[in-house]
């Protein structure tokens, strides 16, 4: 596994940013798939808005049809403009399709967005939606390392993933009780050294996914990751390691790496 | 070294606990305001859950705790660092009024853009009108409907009323909104063009151009000049300009995009794009009424050069509007709001 170099970039865009204090975290973009279904929610919700005041100014200009017309098609282009403008200016960057997939129109420096953010982005649409189904706002968001639409651009925003919310329950494999490594506190110490952060995550990673993987795969992943640590990091006695499934391996090691134990002491 | 998380999470988890709820409050409040204690409470967590994805980030990759903390600073940096509009500044109607006062503004300041729209367009007047005055066959290309091409017909019908029908009120009404929109749309492309860093906008207007050039040309040639002139005035006194607004607007966010990257606050500068925006739209929704209600009634109803009349006056009314209104109030306390483009 030495020399091993990833090969795929990851495959989420994500904004990062840094904050005064020297703090740096990531916010996911969203990609234009769930864009695009939002805005299909959002067009679906706007022409029923549309069609039923439409229905409305008929009954009121029942007598004068020809102001009726004046009136729907006045609103029913002031409201194609302004519903997203003034959700997402006032419902801190949401449209209702936004928020059933949860996504956000943040301010570029990772700040709520302002009014005028929101009417610009919005305004600028008459060019994005050119010449026919968003064609030149998806492909300027495909061009841009934000995934900003242009405008986006023009507006200095973005849309982000809202991620979820609550802190990660843990993990039923780093309840065992009974760890056999432990009983070697000399070598379980030296894997505890020696193995990297990114050591760490990929096993546990590993274990976490197992459902995920077929069971060949499982396998063959569980095999290499134990033979390397039994090689190369930790060789535990050969009489214990038979006795183990390469899986059991990966889970006491993990223990040894993660979970609460007697070793945590030595780590200074 | 190796964190050992779960540890450190059940440590850290009740101050995590304390500061969402503490952001979900403050979410839920429209006007985003804290008072000093929760300033004080919110700035303190904002530290600690920052220092605690520090050491999430370079202590353990766990992907999903670090997201969870992420997320959480990110909430909490948001309100920290966000100054909301206060509630009176969205709410109150007077401030609203404002806009009448400062599209003027805003056109002033921008002025140049708008002598490059001017410019453009002339030179697509000019064009278009030479074209048709010393090559007739290049009508059929310029002028692409019918009735353009043959004003006698139009002018014919247009006189005797053929068009019209009973109740025009109703139908004027339907066509101004139809009027009202389309040039609504038309003058936000010209302006959105503008991320083509001005190209877009500049061809929209040369084409606009060519377009009047050659039909006040074709109209005059045949001695229809009165008419033409009757016909347009009352609302392309407002239209016209607003168009050439829209091209102002355009080259305003082509030199925007035009800045190096460290030179533009776009937040701050849009706001100007924004007014003329407004404002055009706004003689727009004027124009249409004109176009509908007013232009299309021509003699013996309303005399040529009563409508020609009328147009002139709304020209000088529109360029008294745009070049004095707020001009005395601006000295005092304009530039504090939006910084000046021009250097």
């Amino acid at each position: 596994m030495t020399g091993f170099e990833p090969t795929r970039l990851p495959t989420t865009a994500e904004l990062t940013v840094a904050t005064p204090e020297g703090v740096v975290f990531r916010l996911p973009l969203a990609g234009p798939a769930p864009r695009l279904y939002a805005m299909l929610l959002d067009t679906a919700i706007v022409l029923a808005a549309v069609n039923g005041l439409g229905w409305l100014v008929y009954g009121i200009f029942a007598k004068a049809p020809g102001f009726g017309i004046m009136v729907i098609t006045l609103a029913e282009f002031a409201i194609g403009f302004a519903y997203a403008a003034l959700l997402e200016g006032f419902w801190n960057g949401q449209t209702i399709g936004k928020r059933l997939f949860h996504l956000r129109v943040i301010d570029q420096a990772g700040l709520p967005l302002r009014i005028e953010q929101a009417w610009v982005r919005n305004l600028m649409r008459v060019f994005d939606a050119l010449p026919l189904a968003y064609l030149v706002g998806g492909i300027s968001a495909l061009s841009s390392p934000l995934l900003q639409r242009f405008g986006d651009r023009v507006a200095g925003t973005l849309v982000v993933r809202e991620t979820p919310l609550a802190a990660p329950a843990e993990e039923s494999w780093t309840r065992q009780k009974y760890n056999s490594f432990m009983d070697y506190p000399a070598i379980a110490m030296r894997l505890r050294r020696a193995a990297t952060p990114e050591l760490g995550s990929l096993i546990q990673d590993a274990l976490r996914r197992r459902n995920e993987l077929t069971p060949y795969a499982r396998r063959e992943i569980y095999r290499e990751l134990a033979m390397y640590l039994q090689n190369e990091i930790a060789p535990f006695p050969d009489e214990l390691v038979e006795m183990l499934s390469d899986e059991q391996y990966l889970i006491n090691a993990a223990g040894v790496l993660f979970a609460d134990q007697r070793l945590s002491r030595v780590q200074g | 070294m190796i964190l050992d998380l779960q540890r450190f999470q059940a440590h850290a988890q009740p101050r995590w606990s304390k500061l969402e709820s503490l952001l979900a409050a403050l979410e839920g409040r429209p006007d985003r305001r804290l008072n000093p204690t929760e300033a004080e409470q919110l700035q303190e967590l904002y530290a600690q859950t920052a220092a605690d994805l520090n050491r999430v980030t370079h202590g353990a990759l766990a992907p999903d705790l670090r997201q969870y903390l992420e997320r959480l600073v990110a909430r909490a940096y948001a309100e920290l660092y966000y100054a909301p509009p206060t509630r009176s500044e969205v709410w109150q109607p007077r401030r609203w009024l404002r806009i009448f006062a400062a599209f003027p503004e805003a056109f002033r300041r921008q002025s140049r853009f708008f002598v490059l729209a001017v410019m453009i367009t002339a030179l697509g007047c000019a064009l278009g009108g030479l074209a048709v005055r010393y090559d007739p066959a290049s009508v059929e290309v310029l002028l692409p409907a019918d009735y353009l091409r043959n004003p006698d017909q139009r002018v014919q019908q247009e006189e005797k009323g053929q068009n019209r029908h009973l109740d025009s009120a109703q139908i004027e009404a339907a066509f101004s909104a139809k009027l009202i929109t389309h040039n609504v749309q038309v003058a936000l492309l010209a302006a959105a063009l503008g991320v083509t860093f001005g190209i877009g906008t500049a061809l929209l207007l040369f084409e606009n151009g060519v377009l009047l050039g050659a039909v006040a040309v074709r109209y005059a040639q045949q001695g229809l000049g009165l008419f033409v002139a009757a016909w347009l005035l009352p609302h392309g006194a407002f239209e016209i300009p607003s168009i050439l607004i829209a091209g102002q607007a355009g080259f305003y966010l082509a030199r925007l995009l035009l800045r190096r990257r460290e030179d533009r606050d776009m937040r701050r500068t849009i706001r100007e794009w924004l007014l003329l925006i407004g404002g055009l739209a706004m003689m727009l929704v004027w124009a249409g009424m004109m176009e509908a209600f007013f232009s299309q009634h021509h003699a013996p109803a309303l005399p040529y050069g009563f409508k020609v009349a009328v147009g002139a006056a709304e020209l000088v009314l529109l360029t008294v509007y745009l070049l004095l209104m707020g001009r005395g109030k601006s000295a005092a306390e304009a530039p504090v709001s939006v910084p000046s483009e021009s250097k």
